[in-house]
């Protein structure tokens, strides 16, 4: 018998719920961080893909605020090759919360020759690093939430709460400062910023019940849709203008939804029919493989694929 | 759903597994996610790829070397080391788990250190295989001692010992009473009350989920069904008559009624209530509690640890890094000078006199270590007042001083209060954390 067929046969001793005041104690964690970074930075910023997680954040930093406003802008790195539902979405919440809202593009990082494409369609997710830290330089952020999870890839496994970045933007694995009880150190030099992770705790699983329970809105390709893709290396490829069909390839339409939303060029969607945050949460309890290694064409490159655009200034 | 918004029953547990290095934690946890499948699919063949090519220290032939599931930096998986701590999820259908997978060495005590701070249990790991049992007394290593110490110090409510690489000595079980003897001794120094010793193997998985054949002669449980089954109190420490205590993290203003002002921060001790009569430090402002919100909504009380918002009957003069104190100003007494004890973190050593930066709750202010009254010696888990106690405190010391801060603060004993008895201690130059502090 192979490892994965021992795996695979092995008697399940897994959960298949998340209790309500475990959503508390969640929620309660991150609101603290949050305010946090609302009492404690001169010019903070919350990271908004539009993907689920930050969505999960943006809500949570509304209830650290309430009954008060908002009190810090939301940015967007726009690397221009979107799903057009996500640009539709982003407009409409900005209308919704009479958001603030920064967008870094990347064209604009192309038109000042900071980035350099090798071709046209190259995928634009590895510079995404370069407009971020323009963005953050150009807006003076000393601190910028993100909805990275610790347990959605290894290196992040790794990463404080509040992780401090040199005035590169660079994350230094080896040399993290320590970080004890609530009280975090947040003590920074010209130039230096702040990662901070309010649902560093949170897992898939938990993301999807608290979207569910708090009824927290989401781009329509979250859920089950017809969409034209390719089957390539076990991933459902996406056919778009950026991602054409290859030569010999075969398009096929397929009930799909998205369990991550980033580039056009990386992301691919897994087969589904789940058409509500209860169905998903449904086959997130019995998915056999996990939310990046389905879906991200960029985490696939190796290992370290991860730490090593964190140590570039990556969220 | 019960009334209590997280009680403790239902709070993930989180626990630290700590100990010397390749003892067999980053193992016992690829184990414990192995064997509660919390591992998918593309992470367990990236594994079998990994455990071909670099194999950990205790990986046998044929096996999947679990232990490179948690080290996640570049750096670690080539020298087959942790270097800082790592947190995995995993559930059972009775309880959600956070494990904080410390590192071994002690040049990564510091890592170690921050993930103690926020858990409520401690995996000390054992490796028989490393102790001498040719000695009428089994003497443990000096990191097992160093991590059980910090944990104690740290206040972690459970202490388990995982007695591992048993089926390196076939299930000796005398050899592991003499383990449980030399470790009971250390926990008598270190005054912990309780401990629960298990054999098993990570390797193998004899102890973890559930005992073998191998392991039948011994009595308690297996490790998962025991971390299942710890009851945590969080109110652990605190007697009755505490009172509610708020450090202010921010405040805002409402944005339809009347612009009011709300304080926001985390309730610590006691309950907070509306109606209740407060305290403002420092300005020694009272008031009146007339509104509550937590993440749920309005409510009429907020319990220990729970993030609230807070209105007042009047205006009063607030800011971060103030406390709301439940009862009258003389409720909750004020100090400037206090002992405390030290975890010294930062490579530089400590200088005497010098000022420092703290943060206790969310203020930030100056504050010099006067004098070193007495240091804990590793060999003999002793706290020692002689001539070595002055000697200079370099990291991973654990040291009792003498500290004065800026102003006086509305200190409690770390035994009774974490949040107002712990407090962080930073390089101004630097900005590194260089100790973390706790009030005695």
């Amino acid at each position: 018998m192979t490892a994965r067929d021992a795996f695979l046969s092995a008697p399940t001793i897994t959960q298949t719920s998340v209790s309500n005041d475990h959503l508390n104690w969640l929620e309660d964690e991150a609101i603290s961080i949050l305010r946090e970074v609302f009492g404690g930075f001169e010019r903070p910023a919350i990271l908004c893909s539009c993907g689920k997680d930050s969505l999960v954040v943006l809500h949570l930093a509304m209830k650290a605020a309430a009954p008060g406003k908002l009190p810090l802008p939301i940015v967007h790195i726009d690397t221009g090759h979107n799903f057009p539902e996500v640009i539709t979405f982003r407009e409409h919440l900005v209308k919704k919360h009479g958001l603030n809202l920064i967008i870094g593009h990347l064209d604009d990082s192309i038109k000042k020759g900071t980035i350099r494409l090798a071709h046209e369609l190259e995928s634009r997710n590895p510079y995404q690093t370069i407009t971020l830290l323009e963005t953050i330089e150009g807006n003076r952020f000393d601190a910028m939430v993100g909805g990275a999870r610790r347990d959605e890839e290894k290196a992040r496994a790794k990463e404080r709460v509040f992780s401090h970045r040199d005035s590169f933007g660079q994350w230094q694995p080896r040399a993290q400062r320590p970080e004890l009880w609530n009280l975090y150190n947040t003590r920074i030099a010209q130039g230096e910023n702040f990662r901070v992770f309010p649902i560093s705790n949170w897992t898939e699983l938990d993301i999807w019940n608290y979207i569910a329970r708090e009824d927290i809105e989401l781009p329509s390709i979250y859920y089950t849709h017809q969409r034209e893709v390719i089957e390539r290396n076990g991933l459902l490829v996406p056919v778009t203008e950026i991602t054409p069909p290859r030569a010999g390839e075969t398009v096929i339409t397929r009930d799909v939804r998205f369990r991550t939303v980033g580039d056009i060029s990386c992301t691919c969607p897994v087969a589904s029919t789940a058409s509500s945050a209860d169905e998903v949460i449904l086959e997130t309890i019995t998915a056999t493989a996990s939310e990046r290694g389905a879906t991200r064409m960029d985490d696939r490159a190796n290992d370290a694929a991860m730490e090593r655009r964190k140590k570039e200034g990556y969220f | 759903m019960s009334n209590t918004p997280h009680s403790a029953a239902s709070r993930p547990l989180r626990f630290i597994t700590c100990g010397s290095v390749d003892d067999g934690k980053s193992t016992l946890i690829g184990r414990l996610l192995y064997d509660s499948k919390a591992l998918m699919i593309d992470q367990l063949e990236s594994l079998a790829n990994s455990s071909k090519t670099a194999r950990g220290p205790q990986s046998k032939e044929g096996q999947l070397d679990l232990s490179l599931v948690t080290d996640g930096l570049e750096a670690e998986r080539e020298q087959g080391i942790t270097i800082d701590v790592a947190y995995r999820y995993f559930a059972t259908p009775k309880r959600k788990f956070i494990i904080a997978d410390a590192p071994g060495h002690e040049q990564y005590t510091r890592n170690m250190v921050t993930g103690a701070s926020k858990s409520d249990v401690a995996v000390v790991l054992i490796d028989v295989m490393k102790l001498d049992f040719s000695q009428p007394a089994v003497t443990l290593l000096p990191q097992t001692k160093r991590h059980t110490a910090f944990a104690a110090l740290l206040g972690l409510q459970h202490t388990v010992v995982a007695v591992n690489k048993m089926d390196a000595i076939d299930f000796d079980a005398s050899r592991f009473e003499r383990v449980v003897t030399a470790f009971g001794e250390l926990a008598a120094s270190l005054k912990i009350k309780h401990f629960t010793a298990i054999p098993l193997s990570a390797l193998d998985g004899d102890g973890v989920v559930a005992h073998t054949a191998r392991s039948a002669w011994f009595q308690g449980p297996a490790l998962l069904p025991h971390l299942e089954s710890l009851v945590l109190d969080d109110a652990h420490g605190t007697s009755a008559t505490a009172k509610a205590h708020v450090a202010v993290q921010w405040v805002t203003r409402d944005v339809s009624d009347d612009h009011l002002r709300w304080v926001t921060g985390d309730v610590a001790e006691a309950a907070i209530k509306v109606g209740d009569a407060i305290s403002v430090f420092p300005s020694g402002a009272t008031a009146v509690v007339a509104a509550l919100r937590t993440g749920r909504g309005d409510t009429t009380t907020a319990e220990p640890g729970e993030a609230v918002a807070i209105r007042f009957d009047r205006q009063v003069d607030i800011a971060r890094g103030d406390w709301i104190m439940a009862g009258s100003v003389s409720d909750t007494p004020l100090t400037q000078r206090a002992s405390a004890t030290l975890a010294w973190l930062d490579n530089a050593p400590l200088t005497l006199g010098r000022r420092y930066i703290v943060r206790h709750g969310a203020r930030w202010l100056p504050a010099r270590v006067s004098a070193i009254s007495s240091r804990l010696d590793l060999a003999s888990a002793e706290w020692q007042t002689g001539d070595g106690a002055g000697a200079e405190v370099k990291a991973n010391d654990l040291v009792r001083a003498e500290i004065e801060f800026a102003q006086a603060l509305p200190l409690a004993a770390f035994a009774e209060s974490a949040a107002r008895g712990a407090f962080v201690l930073v390089d101004p130059g630097t900005n590194a954390t260089a100790a973390a502090g706790m009030i005695q």
